[in-house]
């Protein structure tokens, strides 16, 4: 009994991010998410030491070991001109964090100080960013990128240009709500009284209360930029050959259908298996900061 | 002879976080028929866990019995199944809930709302009736609750009834299936206290007409004594004191009883405190001063309605005052607050600030030397992802203080309202309630104001803290030579706190004067009608509330039995 009152009264001592570190150790799926997530991110960052065969993420051929299956020597076997699935997967998700990366810096920081802005001014200013966040929400995402990867040359420069362009607006509206709710705690009047300026208030005082939702928010977009990245490439208008890209290993693998399956599964499990993980981790992180999305 | 409800050993825990954290420590209560019976507690006391674990609606998980039972009418409760169970709430067991407007599901008719009640007991309880019988009982249970109109009302959406309305519909729909035990969960506590008084009026009658046998869960010793033959007091989960409501009153036995007694503040009678002192100097004049809002609505934003939330409003506060201005909600006198603050601009009229137009130098730093704000829920204002010390700095930092002279000056702050250093560090959800509201003061004092608005700083806060947070500002006061403007609901309160007051009535200012003249001599009908609506904890204090008569009483009242439109 003493034994339970002592842990009670240490974990009634557990500062709240603590108790939310405690949430999500509890939360087995989170874990999961976190693991496959760091792997991803690990297997990228350290490709050209992990990846049995470094090559054979360029323009490496070997007409004698191609279409093998899976193998000792090839786990995911070897594509049509013979180079190794899991080298190329391994190096096609460096293009895949790399377009998370780049859309994300870009979208999330100008969708967020658009929606700080639209909730804390209101009136016109409001009316202009979210009438305008509106439009770019109604137009379809993908008929979007193709036109713009069609106009501009198809690479992966442009392909992100694409879908930064789109994607800034869901946190836009994300961090409107928030403050639009948080406008009427009492806080932001009395940060006025104290004689703070508008800029502190926007990003001293508003932002802090949206980093929960954002960070949730963050993890679960990951799992999509890349499912569109990979859609976009899977078209031929994201990353050109032979820089291995998932999306386009799966489109040349899915020609060899089904005798060949593994050219075009391989990689369409990775995609999974990344994407699994970050919106795993979304969902644990949802949980851990109580954040409504 | 067996009681009607009786908890007997009872233990609670929640279950958090892999640990069990104990709630209820073996609570023994019993309700004879016909009782009238008040657990009384500060909050997280464990009332209403109790509450709930009668009316079985305490969610398990997290919640679980460890020990003890309770039983209704000598079957016990806890080993019903949940059919048997279900049939016990409402027909046996009754509750009315504290907040009128979350009881309510707004987008549907009070008629469907009630109908449902019946509806589904019905079934239940194996009767049949048609729709038509159903209507009439519906409107045959709001005449008990004396409203007469029981058609429209049926027909009408929560939104379109006043709060005292929508609390005694409430009590309507706990009635439908003739408990014989009402549980009452604070009820009119979050209503105007005139109203208040009423719905407690009500209940009494009800108990007595019906047969019914009540337990009122409240946090208010006023209420208490007007409504209850037996009383339990409630602390951290334990029943330290029972006994009938005199012996209670009377002679307290228990610490906490005492402390709970002598923290109330009273109203009349020898232990009231007056402050006696009289201001210098005008430091706030207010001339005429008009405040309308606008609500627009219709298709293209072209109907305009106008409320006047202060309607020729003149003041003058002197310096060293401390300025109660009373009302009830939506009387504007935090309207009045806000554009002395400079939040608001006044349609008309002039706001003066030791003999300048706030007009000439509001948003300055000079405006926000003299004048600061403390709010009523220290949980909104302050922000709860900035640690104390970074929003102790925000007034400091934009009055011109450099980063070394500021850290200095938050450990001199913390010290100003009695909290250990090593509280800067912290976040506002790890202090308490009272401890917050220190720091909101702390902040507010934070650039030597020489005037200091207060909207309602302790109605937030249990009646211990606030005796606790009231002593920290008179203290304040002497030492700084401040000047309060007090606004608040809480007559008795500002009875002993205040040394002028203004009293408001829909926007205007119907009565000023010091204290002692509002609270011995008040002339107008309405301030009348607040006096003797305040619930007192004892009989002297009753006895020396003003008297007003039905006639009077209608006059400045908008009845909660009828409606307006």
């Amino acid at each position: 009994m003493s034994n339970v009152q002592a842990k009670n009264l240490q974990l009634r001592n557990l500062s709240s991010r603590q108790m939310a570190f405690y949430r999500f150790k509890s939360n087995p799926l989170a874990l999961i998410g976190g693991f496959i997530v760091i792997s991803v991110t690990f297997v990228a960052i350290f490709a050209p030491y992990l990846a049995p065969s470094p090559e054979s993420a360029g323009s490496f051929v070997d007409f004698r070991n191609r279409h093998a299956p899976p193998s000792w020597q090839n786990p995911m076997g070897t594509d049509n001109v013979g180079r190794d699935i899991l080298s190329r997967v391994i190096f096609g998700y460096r293009v895949s964090l790399g377009l998370v990366i780049g859309v994300l810096g870009v979208a999330v920081p100008f969708g967020v100080i658009l929606g700080l802005i639209a909730g804390y001014f209101g009136g016109w200013i409001e009316t202009i960013i979210m009438r305008f966040t509106d439009v770019m929400l109604a137009l379809p995402p993908l008929a979007m990128a193709l036109a713009i990867t069609a106009v501009l040359s198809p690479n992966l420069i442009n392909a992100m240009v694409a879908i930064t362009l789109l994607w800034w607006t869901w946190h836009t509206r994300l961090i409107y709500r928030i403050v639009k709710s948080q406008m009427n705690e009492d806080y932001v009047e009395a940060a006025l009284v104290a004689g703070a300026s508008h800029t502190h208030i926007l990003f001293k005082e508003l932002l802090p209360n949206c980093f929960s939702a954002v960070a949730v928010k963050i993890s679960l977009d990951a799992g999509f930029v890349i499912l569109f990245g990979a859609a976009l490439s899977f078209l031929g208008l994201g990353v050109q050959p032979p820089t291995p890209d998932l999306g386009t290993m799966v489109a040349t693998g899915s020609e060899y259908m089904p005798e060949m399956w593994w050219q075009a599964v391989m990689p369409g499990l990775a995609i999974l298996y990344a994407i699994l993980g970050f919106n795993l981790l979304g969902d644990g992180l949802r949980d851990m900061l109580d954040v409504e999305l | 002879m067996s009681h009607l409800l009786d908890i007997r050993d009872l233990s609670i825990g929640f279950k958090t976080y892999g640990q069990i954290r104990p709630v209820l420590h073996k609570v023994n209560l019993y309700v004879d028929e016909g009782e009238r019976v008040s657990l009384i507690g500060q909050s997280g006391s464990g009332k209403t866990v109790t509450m709930r674990s009668v009316i079985g609606t305490l969610p398990m998980p997290p919640g679980q019995v460890e020990s003890g039972s309770i039983f209704y009418k000598g079957a016990s409760l806890l080993n019903l199944s949940k059919q048997e169970r279900n049939r016990v709430k409402g027909t046996g067991i009754s509750i009315v809930l504290q907040d009128p407007m979350l009881s309510f599901n707004p987008v549907l008719t009070i008629k469907r709302q009630m109908d449902d009640v019946v509806r589904y007991s019905d079934i239940r309880m194996g009767r049949k009736r048609s729709a038509k019988e159903r209507e009439a009982h519906l409107i045959e249970t709001l005449q008990k609750v004396r409203l007469q109109d029981g058609e429209r009302i049926l027909e009408s959406y929560p939104l379109m009834l006043s709060g005292g309305m929508r609390q005694r519909v409430l009590i309507a729909m706990a009635l439908l299936n003739k408990p014989k035990l009402l549980i009452a969960d604070e009820p009119g506590t979050a209503l105007d206290v005139t109203t208040q008084d009423e719905i407690l009026t009500l209940l009494n009658n009800l108990v007595s007409e019906e047969g019914l046998s009540l337990l009122l869960i409240t946090h208010n010793l006023g209420v208490v004594r007007k409504m209850a033959d037996r009383v339990y007091v409630m602390e951290r989960g334990k029943i330290v004191e029972t006994g009938t409501r005199d012996t209670i009153f009377k002679n307290p036995k228990h610490e906490y009883t005492k402390k709970l007694m002598g923290a109330v503040p009273p109203l009349y009678g020898k232990k009231v405190k007056t402050i006696n002192y009289k201001g210098s100097d005008p430091a706030i004049e207010l001339n005429s001063v008009t405040k309308d809002f606008e609500t627009r609505s219709g298709f293209f934003n072209n109907k305009i309605d106008i409320f006047r939330a202060a309607n020729d409003v003149s003041l003058t506060i002197n310096q060293g005052d401390i300025y109660g201005i009373a009302g009830e909600s939506g009387s504007g006198k935090t309207t009045v607050a806000k554009m002395i603050l400079g939040l608001t601009e006044p349609n008309q009229g002039d706001i003066k600030l030791f003999g300048r137009l706030i007009d000439d130098f509001k948003g300055t730093s000079e405006f926000r030397k003299l004048i600061q704000i403390v709010y009523q829920n220290p949980g909104s204002s302050l922000n709860p992802r900035r640690t104390v010390s970074d929003q102790l700095s925000v007034p400091l930092k934009f009055s011109g203080y450099e980063s070394s002279q500021i850290k200095h000056r938050i450990c001199d702050l913390l010290e100003l309202v009695d909290l250990p250093q090593n509280y800067a560090g912290m976040y506002p959800h790890e202090l308490s309630g009272g401890q917050k509201q220190r720091i909101a003061i702390a902040r507010a004092l934070s650039v030597n104001p020489r005037i200091l608005v207060l909207d309602e700083p302790t109605s937030a806060l249990d009646v211990l803290v606030q005796s606790t947070v009231i002593d920290l500002l008179n203290r304040l006061r002497k030492e700084f030579d401040l000047t309060y403007i007090f606004i608040s609901h809480d007559l008795s309160l500002m009875r002993n706190f205040c040394n002028r007051v203004a009293v408001m009535f829909r926007g205007n200012i119907i009565e000023t004067g010091n204290v002692t003249k509002i609270f011995e001599e008040p002339s107008h009908a309405y301030t009348r009608a607040l006096l003797s609506a305040i619930p007192v904890i004892s009989r002297e204090e009753e006895n020396r509330k003003p008297k007003i008569n039905k006639k009077e009483r209608d006059e400045v009242l908008a009845s909660s039995t009828e409606m307006e439109i």
